[in-house]
């Protein structure tokens, strides 16, 4: 990139340096070249009103980016050359496959790569890992895409303007110079959550150097909060491991046992076999105590909606029952106490098989009466304890940093991989503080909002394209390895951190080699090659602590008046990491399905007192700060509990990701970061937020029907007579079984179908308007009252229907039913009269309304899966049940001159599945797993009476809640 | 019919007067400001077609306000009513010359015309509304070299094949009735352009007898062919609703209540423009009030009938008990588009009622202002058919709306100048009211009279 940009003149006029490199979108369309350019290339573009203008500069602009705007060089993504000597291991189209990682707070997600002539365009769950076992979730699906990010920064700048890395070079090398006079008084990293064994050794190495030097942690959601409650029930930080897969029940305190996080995909295996341990009855019992609706709250089956202020108190109760001495009981409603009654009642018949949880978020107190009641109740073989391992002993924290940094005591600041200027607590005036730094060095993805502060900005890797190492939340090691060179101008965070301690052009892997040569056992090469193999480094888990709940006395918080404000990462952006990611903008929030947006979500008590509908603005005030964002009348969300999403309302996102929602950090209190209190009013004005379900009732309709114990079965099916005739035999007939009892509704499905089928990102403006592309969407219903509904997930792609009304409607032949029952979709033959999708009785048809795809020379072209055709404009797309897996899978079993066999065909969708809700297979074979689940007594179709014959099917869900409350 | 017949046009007018009355128009135009100002207005809303069009190619169909699940919307919807207006014109002249209803020949060119042209407005918008309109010869059966027919379980193709076949027929029945007119004019004919383009389309006619029973014999055959056209086209659009499974389409009271209502519409559009050309032209001695007291009362029973398939179609959705029709019925009455539902019912069936006087059906203003009510009722009633059942269908998760865009309005007002352009144009060059059968129908009566 560097030496393209150089090796032409200035078109933009900033002198001889060579054209101006671009920092943001805002910047290149005020530059009337590009303006220009824009209107000769893209006429159209002049005519989109000024929003629909601002969201195609956004969503267009990796294209322009690439190609080097005022220059007429093609992205290197197009000038891909044909193998003149076709390497011996690269066959063209065959992917390869590399185990891997990629991190989420740090936390190694043990990933298979799947890359194509060298370019990864998916990431799956690596299935030898004990941890994910091939399952996945929406951040581990969507990581591919921000490695393609047009946003990231592609060379190393000094306030903006583009050096080399030897001016860098030189410049930590007097740097050094200056540490070494005071043995880094004046030096300082910030350092974002990581788990990397390496990182930690070089830090290490560092302080050796450089012993007055200090580290600081910044995790702007993390596990420091948790850290700090299992000191206080414990004695000492903990990582907490839950052993769902061995509880009966579980009781939990506002705890999202099953929602977004590093630790989600092992959760909700092990919830989910623990909930299928028997035939007939669901095996595992969830109590939840709620004040913000969770996706383990929908999947509970008794939910007790309180606000988050009250946990202690209940959980105080709780522990009382279970016979933890308690001095005083608190007053409980009479719903409070049915609910701890019943939880305890079922607990004490658990014998030892049940777990009570609380939330990393919450009070002390919560933790403590948590952990006692678990040793009470003998749960002491449900979780197990690690010492914590994202923590560096010496390490201060943010606002340490801050108060030296306006003290003016840090004249270095290295920040790695951590963007406080964004994600700081508003009162800690970071931003500002920063100023008073004298040398400041940000190590990052993206020149964000801090790379934007700091002095010099140092572009790292992907994990994609990185050595490194991690460890995933049991401890065990993972050496990421790259799956692809690095195409831009960039280096490993440990390259970068190695320049501090002296050496200056450390090869990437020797780094990593280097923590390992001393760790592995026995011959390191072949123990090296072994571990980059499988993925992950043997016998590497963590310790188990044997602990035992604190008995000193737990202070029971004030009760205080006034609402209580929550924070919560957002479910699909989560700390804002993820802003610039298309995918994870565009996915529908579980239980809100809002897109491109955050808002403020209030129960519907509280909407009703100030009057607020869904889209109003309201103003959140906490203490001297406040913020304005859209109302959302959250369904069942505690009355007096207001919650704020962060990850919001980014300045230097990129493209896709700024201005977008309101920043929730603005208003976060350094000292209470996850819940205090506020007030909030009603602003007057209003927005149409991006929700792709606009109606959440069932209407009285049967879509999620339910079993109970009293009848564990549905009614059978009737025939539906058809006028058509027979469809001819085959041998192969695909369908697909949803387990509604075991989908958590976590969105994880829909990420891998948008990876693996090319699924184009539409933007906020068409989300509105009803234009969504997913191909498979999570239905979510309520029933029952607004205050304490039930929730529902129900997945809902293609349902292959044997008489398709679809396949009637098209004029063309353009959608067909393949010998083994698909209902195909002919691309190329589509002539878009939308017929089929007016016929179909599940709108699972996706429309180009537009153009979607990503111009010609967009890098994120790079991450399309070369099976799938990408789709134009004017043509209707769904769900395929991946026929190019069954092709693939065809194809590999015609070479071995076998039939196919049960499992040889895995969806995305079935694949990421972290609760293996999906099943697929040929229901031609009795003996298949899908046949199986099809003979099931749970098992229906949707819509049934319509005659349609789906393949696509279900299995009912378990009404395990109390009696009233069934029926 | 035949005993009004003897009176529907005043026996004191010569015939030649008649004629001269009738070939005039065109030959000496009498209102030129006036057509020319219509002609820019009409020109204007050909003008934003164009534009409109123009940028459907080049952007896709996202311009206008479809989504899933309302992915079909002013297009289908504008094209059904569009194609309903004209089959007035085709029941006025062929279905009334076959019953010999004479007082249809002060109507039946101008209804015909409005037929070509009505047809021509809607034959346009199945192109428009496809994603990818360049493949539109898809649809057609042609030898392609991957051996691919259309599919013909779709109604979509039958669609195809109905309205060319419809708008062929209609075309050569429209011109045959012409032809005799046509040599009037070239005989009147003053200028040599003139004489030339009606010598042309008048296709040699003399008026001998043999002629004029081979005329009769082409004229009776070809409005026998379009009768069960009207019947077979508008019930086959209906087919494009009633055959997918989705609630409130998937009715068999379709088809009838698609045909009366096409006609309903038809004939209010036909008595605004006979109403309007009788005023413009001063033609009230051959459109006489006796015609427009006709032409209500037929109003007022195809209304009627239209209103019995309302009231069918409720009951369809009562008596099935089906939950999701059910839903419909209420999403019609009360959901977020009732007042399109309300808005078809008044503006169809309110105004309507004061046909039942004869003072108000003799009053042109009057009749006109209830055919406007009607034709917007039935728009209304397209758009209801349409939106109300595809916004709300079977899983409520996919349940949106639809909101109109410029686009959509701009296109649809755009057909309208396409209707207006050559129908302007039409009553500009040929005679707008059929000279021989007017002369005819003024013979017969006078000899009539003579005998008496």
């Amino acid at each position: 990139m560097m030496r393209r940009f150089s090796s032409h003149p200035s078109a933009s006029g900033t002198g001889p340096r060579g054209p101006r490199l671009w920092s943001g979108i805002a910047e290149l369309s005020g530059d009337r070249a590009f303006k220009a350019w824009i209107e000769a290339e893209y006429p159209a573009a002049a005519e989109f009103t000024p929003t629909a203008r601002r969201e195609f500069l956004k969503l267009m602009g990796a294209s322009f980016a690439l190609a080097g705007l005022t220059g007429c060089e093609k992205s290197t993504f197009v000038t891909a050359l044909p193998y003149v000597d076709q390497p011996q291991d690269v066959a063209v189209g065959v992917p390869k496959y590399y185990a891997t990682a990629v991190t989420l707070e740090g936390f190694a997600q043990p990933v298979i790569a799947t890359t194509f002539s060298g370019r990864p365009t998916k990431l799956d769950g690596n299935p030898d890992h004990p941890v994910t076992q091939g399952r996945s979730d929406v951040f581990m699906q969507a990581a591919v895409l921000g490695l393609y990010d047009p946003d990231r920064a592609q060379g190393p700048t000094r306030r903006g303007e583009p050096v080399s890395w030897n001016d860098v070079a030189d410049h930590i090398g007097v740097l050094r110079d200056e540490w070494a006079r005071d043995q880094g008084q004046g030096l300082r990293l910030l350092i974002g959550s990581t788990t990397s064994p390496t990182l930690f050794r070089q830090i290490d190495a560092l302080l050796k150097q450089f012993p007055k030097a200090r580290v600081h942690m910044h995790e702007p959601v993390g596990n420091g909060w948790r850290r700090g409650l299992t000191a206080a029930a414990y004695g000492q930080p903990l990582d907490c491991h839950y052993q769902l897969e061995n509880c009966a029940v579980v009781v939990s305190f506002d705890d999202d046992l099953l929602g977004p996080g590093p630790d989600q995909v092992r959760r909700a295996r092990g919830w989910s076999s623990a909930r299928r341990r028997d035939a007939n009855t669901p095996g595992i019992q969830m109590y939840m105590a709620e004040s913000i609706p969770s996706i383990t709250g929908a999947m509970a089956g008794v939910r007790l909606v309180a606000d988050a202020s009250r946990m202690p108190s209940l959980a105080q109760a709780f522990a009382s029952k279970v016979g933890v001495p308690v001095v005083a009981l608190p007053d409980l409603t009479s719903a409070e106490g049915e609910w701890v009654d019943r939880a305890v009642a079922d607990c004490r018949d658990a014998h030892g098989r049940a777990l009570v949880t609380a939330n990393g978020f919450g009070s002390a107190a919560t933790a403590g009466w948590v952990a006692q009641s678990n040793d009470a109740l003998g749960a002491g073989a449900l979780q197990r304890f690690t010492s914590p391992m994202q923590t560096i002993a010496s390490a201060g924290t943010l606002a340490d940093l801050a108060v030296d940094m306006i003290a003016g005591q840090v004249e270095t600041l290295v920040v790695v991989d951590a963007n406080p200027a964004y994600s700081a607590p508003g009162s800690l005036e970071f931003a500002d503080a920063l100023q008073k730094v004298r040398s400041s060095l940000h190590l990052g993805l993206h020149r964000d909002e801090t790379g934007e502060l700091c002095e010099w900005q140092l572009p790292l890797t992907h994990a994609l394209e990185s050595w490194s190492d991690g460890r995933t939340f049991d401890g065990m090691a993972t050496i990421i390895q790259p799956a692809i060179r690095p195409f831009y101008d960039v280096r490993t965070m440990h390259q970068v951190v190695a320049m501090l301690s002296g050496q200056i052009d450390a090869a990437a892997e020797a780094i990593v080699r280097e923590t390992w040569q001393t760790k592995l056992p026995g011959d390191f090469e072949a123990a090296w090659r072994q571990s980059l193999h499988d993925g992950f480094v043997r016998d590497t888990a963590a310790k188990a602590v044997e602990v035992r709940s604190s008995t000193t006395e737990i202070v029971q918080p004030f009760a205080d008046d006034g609402l209580d404000i929550v924070f919560r990462p957002d479910p699909t952006i989560w700390d804002g990491q993820f802003a610039n990611v298309g995918w994870l903008q565009e996915l529908p929030k579980p239980l809100t399905t809002l897109t491109w947006g955050n808002v403020v979500a209030i129960g519907p008590a509280l909407a009703k007192r100030i009057n607020v509908a869904n889209g109003d603005h309201v103003k959140v005030t906490i203490r001297e700060r406040s913020l304005v964002g859209p109302a959302w009348i959250m369904p069942g969300q505690a009355a007096n509990t207001v919650a704020l999403y962060l990850g919001y309302g980014r300045k230097r996102a990129g493209r896709v990701g700024d201005e977008i929602g309101y920043d929730a950090y603005a208003v976060r209190p350094a000292d209470q970061p996850w819940q205090t209190k506020g007030t909030l009013h009603k602003v007057g004005t209003a927005e149409v937020l991006a929700v792709t379900q606009l109606h959440h009732r069932m209407e009285g309709f049967d879509f999620v029907r339910e079993v109970s114990a009293e009848q564990p079965t549905l009614p059978p099916a009737q025939p539906q007579p058809s006028l058509y005739p027979a469809k001819p035999p085959s041998k192969t007939a695909w369908g697909m079984v949803i387990d509604l009892d075991s989908c958590i509704g976590c969105n994880a499905c829909v990420v891998a179908c948008t990876a693996e089928n090319n699924v184009p990102v539409v933007g906020k403006d068409q989300v509105k308007i009803g234009r969504e592309m997913h191909w498979l969407r999570i239905a979510r219903y309520y029933a029952g009252e607004v205050e304490a509904p039930r929730s529902f997930f129900q997945p809902v792609p293609c349902m292959h229907c044997e008489d398709a009304p679809c396949e009637m409607g098209c004029p063309v032949h353009a959608t067909t039913h393949s010998p083994e029952g698909v209902n195909q979709m002919v691309y190329n033959r589509c002539i878009g009269t939308r017929t089929c999708s007016s016929y179909c009785p599940y709108k699972v048809r996706r429309f180009n309304f537009y153009d979607y795809r990503n111009p010609a020379e967009s890098p994120e072209q790079a991450a399309h899966n070369p099976d799938v055709t990408v789709r134009s404009r004017g043509v209707m797309e769904k769900c395929t049940y991946c026929t190019q897996r069954i092709e693939a899978a065809h194809v590999a079993a015609d070479k071995d001159n076998r039939p196919l066999r049960d499992g040889d065909v895995v969806t995305a969708c079935q694949s990421a599945c972290p609760t293996m809700a999906i099943t697929f297979g040929n229901i031609n074979d009795p003996n298949s797993e899908v046949s199986r689940l099809r003979r099931d007594g749970r098992h229906y179709a949707l819509l049934e009476e319509q005659g349609t014959r789906p393949r696509t099917t279900y299995l009912a869900r378990w009404n395990d809640g109390p009696k009233d409350h069934q029926g | 019919m035949t005993d009004r017949s003897a009176d529907i046009l005043p026996a004191d007018q010569s015939i030649g007067k008649v004629a001269e009355q009738l070939a005039g128009i065109p030959l000496h135009f009498p209102a030129r400001r006036r057509w020319l100002a219509a002609m820019i207005f009409a020109c204007a809303l050909l003008l934003l077609l164009v534009i409109s069009t123009a940028a459907l190619f080049t952007r896709g169909v996202g311009i206008w306000g479809i989504n899933i699940p309302v992915n079909w919307a002013f297009a289908i919807h504008n094209y059904v009513w569009w194609l309903g207006i004209g089959h007035a014109g085709t029941l006025i002249s062929a279905f009334l010359l076959l019953t010999g209803s004479e007082w249809r020949n002060s109507l039946n060119r101008f209804a015909e015309t409005m037929t070509l042209f009505a047809v021509i407005c809607a034959g346009i918008y199945p192109v428009l509304h496809l994603g990818r309109p360049w493949y539109l010869y898809w649809m057609f059966p042609y030898p392609a070299t991957m051996g691919v027919w259309p599919q013909f379980r779709s109604p979509l193709e039958w669609d195809i094949w109905a309205v060319l076949t419809y708008l062929t027929v209609s075309l050569a029945f429209w011109y045959t009735g012409l032809i005799p007119d046509l040599a009037v004019a070239r005989d009147r004919a003053k200028s040599r352009g003139w004489q030339i383009f009606f010598g042309i389309t008048a296709l040699g006619w003399r008026g001998s007898a043999a002629h004029w029973s081979r005329w009769s014999q082409a004229y009776r055959l070809t409005a026998g062919l379009a009768v069960p056209l009207v019947v077979s086209v508008h019930s086959e659009v209906s087919l494009l609703f009633a055959a997918g499974q989705i609630p409130g389409w998937h009715s068999t009271i379709f088809p009838p209540y698609f045909v009366l209502g096409a006609a309903f519409s038809g004939f209010a559009v036909v008595a605004i423009i006979a109403i309007a050309l009788r005023s413009w032209f001063g033609l009230e001695n051959l459109v006489t009030d006796e015609h427009l007291d006709l032409l209500g009362k037929v109003l007022l029973a195809t209304g009627l009938m239209t209103a019995y398939g309302y009231v069918a179609e409720v009951f369809d959705a009562l008596y099935s008990g089906g939950a999701h029709e059910m839903q419909t019925l209420l999403d019609r009455i009360g959901g977020a588009y009732a007042w399109t539902y309300w808005g078809a019912i008044v503006f169809n069936f309110i105004p309507l009622q004061a046909l039942w006087w004869r003072r108000v059906r003799r009053s042109g203003w009057a009749l006109f202002l209830i055919s406007v009510s009607v034709a917007f009722g039935m728009w209304l009633e397209r758009y209801m058919i349409l939106v109300t059942s595809l916004y709300r269908d079977f899983l409520v998760s996919s349940w949106d709306g639809f909101t109109p865009t410029f686009w959509d309005w701009s296109t649809y007002f755009g057909t309208i100048g396409l209707f207006l352009v050559p129908f302007l144009i039409a009553i500009r060059v040929i005679p707008m009211i059929s000279i021989f059968d007017t002369e005819e129908l003024l013979h017969e009566e006078q000899e009539e009279k003579h005998g008496a």
